[in-house]
């Protein structure tokens, strides 16, 4: 099963760069070809021609919720975001748009999508580090992604 | 008493970005500013780094723009060192940049600008737009633009070390060439690039003049905006995105200024207004006359059409036949009409696949010869690049050691922005009246925002790619009365 486990975020903005750590700490764990193992700091359509062409994709990103506590983990499909979201970006569109898009284009996308994110409490400054708890979870996330893998029989 | 209209971008940045009509008793439009809320501390970031981080760091301050940010940084790290590229190392770079430039291009003008024109501007919000675009005129266009857009971000991810947030500029150079096994795909990307350029033209020009309506809008007075234009040209005075000087023309298209970007200190000032937080450029040695037009305005305009207003031609022969169209249908240069900017986009992009041609096609695009390294740090480094939304700078000073010490960036979207609040508030001024406010009355109105392609990150230094808007109408004692969404 060709599987893309892919860590999104913005390397210079605190805690957003959460999911781009937790991809940097299973580099050295992963290393079955069949396996990519990829950061990158992308939305929308963007995000979603990364996924084509795999069978699996389990993406890490950070996330804010109403109610979340830092450092909590989710894990997420990624019916979780269709059907509240609408296009109306300024130059480009949501992932949920996005989804809809390649369906319609008929462009292949993996059968099953998963998300871990992680709550996250600063992502409006400029730091290359995450907060404390932020980066307690870090390790936690890296091995939850590993059993993913493994369940999957893709490790 | 004043009536408040806002029109309210909701980012992951919640508020970061909004436009706010004021109405007044009549129900008239009396105002209108675009307003951006900053997160504070780039540059302070930057301090104290090598100045060799920075084309790494700057492409994460956008989420819109990477490509010309990393580029803008790589080329004041070549004058902060004395270094002038080698001949392959600037064909590689320009083959990276008309990629950006075409990408770029057509995902605003198919995801963004064609569904207002191909559905139109009055259609349901829930329609208009790339779906509704693509269920109108067939999944083709759909998968052609997707596919360019593959193919170009290929070839961005090849030099840049991958497509989005760029790292792979060096000064004097660049890290990674092409070689001839690569050269069959390049010119194959190239010439499919050339071939949809031709069609997206084609279909602006059915579209919209063979609309008689839509010409209307595109030639009305509520989309002209009357300021002084600013944009690169090469030795030639064409259209240049890569390099060259900065030309200015006034409103009338009569040269204003022509210098090197190393001086844009002596041309371009900022204007710090309590309304918003980005740095207002204009005019220096006019001073800042305010949110004015015409005779007396010391405002200028960057991006897609004000490139070929200021330049004499454009610097390939298609790309050149459709520039003479453009302005003949227009009425001559320069032409100060806003969605003209649509139709400016497609041509550049025509100019950048052209580009991408010939670079494709020269044997020196193969050489191994791809980086000068004979540094000599004088401690300041100024770059300059036409960024897809405009000109781009960036001004770096560093300490003996090459460590960062100061770092300034003048962005596309702040040349434009004082112009977006004066299109806006033109827009808004000939479709608003007596409070009438509809869903396809408020999308003409961001149709004057939408023209400049304007990116919020960049003005602002954070990362924003998301802006859906939000309008808000409130009562004379500020109460919200309506609100209507885009998205």
């Amino acid at each position: 099963m060709k599987t893309l486990v892919l860590g999104l975020g913005n390397s210079i903005l605190c805690d957003d760069s959460v999911g781009l750590r937790v991809i940097q700490n299973l580099k050295n764990r992963i290393l079955n070809p069949d396996i990519s193992i990829v950061e990158a700091s992308e939305g929308g359509l963007g995000l979603i021609m990364l996924l084509s062409g795999y069978d699996k994709a389990i993406i890490v990103d950070a996330i804010q919720t109403k109610n979340g506590q830092v450092g909590d983990i989710y894990r997420l499909s990624s019916d979780t975001f269709t059907g509240s979201r609408h296009i109306g970006t300024l130059h480009d569109v949501d992932f949920a748009s996005a989804l809809q898009i390649v369906e319609k284009l008929h462009i292949p996308l993996p059968v099953e999508i998963c998300i871990y994110a992680i709550e996250v409490m600063e992502v409006n400054i400029f730091s290359e580090e995450c907060t404390g708890k932020v980066n307690e979870a870090i390790p936690v996330v890296v091995e939850k992604v590993l059993q993913e893998c493994i369940q999957s029989n893709v490790l | 008493m004043l009536k408040k209209i806002s029109i309210n971008p909701v980012t992951r940045l919640e508020g970061h970005g909004k436009i706010e009509i004021f109405l007044d008793d009549n129900g008239d439009v009396h105002d209108a500013y675009w307003q951006v809320v900053e997160l504070r501390g780039f540059e302070k970031f930057c301090q104290g780094r090598p100045a060799e981080e920075m084309p790494r760091i700057v492409p994460n301050i956008c989420g819109v723009c990477p490509t010309p940010h990393n580029m803008a940084s790589v080329k004041a790290l070549d004058d902060l060192y004395s270094l002038e590229p080698t001949a392959t190392a600037k064909l590689i770079r320009q083959l990276q940049y008309n990629a950006f430039f075409i990408e770029d291009h057509f995902i605003h003008f198919f995801f963004l600008s064609a569904p207002d024109f191909i559905l139109g501007p009055d259609a349901d919000p829930a329609e208009r737009n790339i779906l509704g675009l693509i269920g109108k005129v067939g999944t083709g266009i759909g998968n052609r633009v997707i596919d360019i857009r593959k193919r170009c971000r290929n070839i961005m991810g090849h030099v840049g070390g991958k497509p989005t947030h760029p790292e792979g500029g060096l000064p004097g150079g660049v890290s990674r060439g092409f070689t001839e096994d690569d050269r069959k795909g390049l010119i194959e990307t190239a010439n499919m690039c050339v071939e949809f350029g031709k069609f997206a033209i084609q279909l602006f020009k059915e579209t919209v003049l063979g609309n008689k309506e839509y010409l209307k809008l595109v030639r009305s007075e509520n989309y002209s905006l009357k300021t002084f234009n600013m944009g690169m040209v090469d030795e030639n005075n064409q259209v240049n995105f890569y390099e060259g000087k900065l030309k200015v023309t006034d409103p009338a298209g009569k040269e204003y200024a022509f210098f090197d970007s190393r001086d844009y200190i002596n041309y371009i000032g900022e204007w710090v207004e309590p309304w918003t937080y980005v740095r207002l450029t204009h005019l220096k040695p006019l001073g800042w006359h305010g949110l004015t037009e015409g005779d007396g305005t010391s405002l200028y305009r960057v991006g897609p059409l004000a490139r070929l207003n200021v330049a004499d031609n454009m610097a390939t022969p298609l790309a050149q036949k459709e520039y003479e169209i453009m302005f003949d249908t227009l009425g001559g240069k320069p032409s100060h009409q806003t969605l003209a900017y649509h139709w400016a986009r497609l041509i550049e992009a025509l100019q950048a696949a052209e580009t991408m041609q010939i670079i494709t096609g020269d044997p020196l695009l193969t050489s191994k010869d791809i980086r000068n390294m004979n540094l000599k740090l004088k401690k300041v480094g100024i770059g300059c690049v036409e960024a897809a939304r405009g000109t781009l700078i960036h001004h770096y000073e560093t300490d003996d050691d090459g460590i960062i010490t100061k770092v300034n960036l003048i962005v596309a979207t702040q040349h434009n922005a004082a112009p977006i609040s004066l299109s806006v508030k033109k827009a808004a001024t000939g479709l608003i009246k007596h409070k009438e406010v509809s869903e396809g009355l408020l999308n003409m109105v961001e149709m004057a925002f939408r023209a400049y392609d304007p990116c919020l990150g960049c003005a602002t230094h954070t990362l924003s790619g998301h802006s859906p808007i939000e309008l808000i109408i409130r009562d004379s004692k500020g109460m919200e009365i309506k609100r209507l969404n885009s998205i």
